[in-house]
């Protein structure tokens, strides 16, 4: 089943997503049964009560070497904060006067039960579902220090998610499903989690030797080579087979931040 | 989430921001993997697990399933946001304020400043925060001290930071939106003070509040 949040008539609902969905646009809200249209709703972060949202660095080996890295011998793990998650069909912005900013489509664990010191073996049973974000980069604010820095990667909006939480049943294996991005239609970025050097079992047995892993809590498990630059009027879709398509727009800063900015 | 009733959102501490090691770390700044010093705050966060509160006992950390070898204490000022705070000037920053209470930061000994420090700083209940959130007109005149089993280890003024309360706020608040309840510990001593299983940690800002955990076995 895939499970999303949305705002409806100004206020926040959990929805299923019908199998028709493809065809009819419709969702149905779990707390009534009523269906609604897409077209009505603004789709919000799958995830009710974010927790700590986890995300690798380096972790397929071809975008490794595309960044003139070698693969990492433990994972590059870093944090992001709940600032940067919004939903499908949301906007994301461009900062001003950057040079290089790239989307990151990546499959993202999502944490259902507490656990501590979990074993890679028993790994999946603590895993809800899955959901995809596009875990964006702004490659001028990378410095030395705790490498990639929150500047980079913890910006308001910069981490789209969505469009749903789809149970992990539903996806089976997820040791080869295909990632793709496209931007403004063209194909950008092309591979398949096969390429990934530490899979959803082992970063759960990773973090959970750290720290215990808590419902809510997401791992977003890296991307593979195809970097390409953004800009303002730019639509970004990340896609994962079995999982969903995440569609971003791109707008200014100013734009963005309106009457903030 | 949270087993502390005043961290919300966001524990964002700010680290080698305490000038003496700033400027004693100059030369290694120069070399690999940093390659010159940190133009930007250097930023890291306490995620929701490692969230506590004073008198709490904060667990010694496993490493790959042995009890460390050693861990390290470090405190700071803490700024509790009030309201939503997005994009504010450094002459506004302290309206966002609700008040300030203490943070201690345990740790892993920290390493190096290349990759994030999850290993090191995301143990769990290694992030206590004060029961007290308090006003106080000038964060910069404050000064923290720690003690371990009642021998002083740090005094560090506020005033002695690289970069000061208003000024860490304004820039933060330009990476991201800080919403009421969300934390920054502005600033730790350089020299993170070292404890043992067992010891008693405190940390006072006089005449604004206190902050006590104990180590675990």
């Amino acid at each position: 089943m895939k499970h999303a949040r949305v705002l409806f008539n100004g206020s926040e609902l959990d929805v299923t997503v019908e199998d028709s969905f493809s065809e009819t646009g419709l969702l149905k809200s779990k707390t009534d049964g009523q269906l609604i249209n897409e077209a009505d709703v603004t789709w919000l972060c799958p995830v009710k009560e974010p927790g700590t949202i986890f995300a690798l660095g380096l972790n397929y080996a071809d975008h490794a070497a595309e960044l003139a890295f070698e693969p990492p011998k433990e994972p590059l793990v870093f944090i992001k904060g709940a600032n940067t998650l919004t939903g499908h069909k949301q906007n994301a912005y461009r900062p001003d006067n950057i040079e290089f900013q790239h989307y990151e489509c990546e499959l993202v664990a999502v944490i259902g039960k507490e656990g501590k010191n979990i074993a890679r073996e028993d790994a999946m049973d603590y895993i809800a579902g899955y959901t995809v974000c596009n875990d964006f980069a702004i490659r001028d604010y990378l410095e030395n220090y705790y490498r990639p820095n929150l500047r980079v990667k913890s910006r308001d909006s910069l981490c789209p998610i969505g469009p749903w939480l789809i149970d992990k049943e539903d996806v089976g294996d997820i040791s080869n499903l295909k990632l793709t991005t496209h931007v403004n239609g063209e194909l950008t970025q092309e591979g398949t989690t096969a390429d990934i050097i530490f899979d959803v079992p082992f970063l759960v047995e990773y973090l959970s030797k750290i720290m215990t892993l808590k419902p809510g809590d997401m791992i977003a498990t890296g991307t593979p080579k195809g970097l390409k630059d953004m800009q303002p009027g730019d639509t970004v879709v990340c896609e994962i087979e079995k999982v969903g398509a995440l569609t971003t727009y791109i707008v200014s800063e100013q734009v963005f931040y309106g009457d903030k900015y | 989430m949270s087993i502390n009733p005043i961290v919300k959102g966001k524990l964002v501490c700010v680290a080698l921001n305490d000038s003496e090691q700033f400027n004693a770390m100059q030369a290694r700044f120069a070399e690999a993997p940093y390659n010159g010093a940190p133009k930007q705050p250097v930023l890291y966060f306490k995620p929701h697990n490692t969230w506590s509160t004073d008198g709490a006992v904060v667990e010694w950390a496993q490493v790959d399933g042995s009890p460390a070898e050693q861990m390290v204490v470090g405190a700071s000022l803490a700024v509790v946001f009030g309201k939503e705070c997005c994009r504010v000037s450094e002459a506004e920053a302290l309206d966002y304020v609700k008040g300030y209470t203490l943070v201690h930061d345990f740790s892993l000994v920290e390493q190096n400043y290349y990759r994030p420090d999850i290993k090191g700083k995301c143990l769990d209940t290694s992030a206590p925060i004060g029961a007290a959130v308090v006003p106080v007109a000038d964060p910069q005149s404050l000064t923290v001290v720690t003690s371990v089993n009642g021998t002083v280890v740090s005094e560090m003024p506020v005033s002695q930071l690289v970069r000061g309360v208003a000024e860490l706020i304004s820039t933060i608040s330009y990476i991201m939106t800080l919403q009421p309840g969300d934390v920054i510990a502005v600033g730790f001593p350089g020299q993170r003070a070292p404890v043992a299983q067992g010891d008693k940690v405190r940390s006072v800002i006089d005449g604004v509040t206190e902050l006590n955990n104990t180590l675990g076995q």
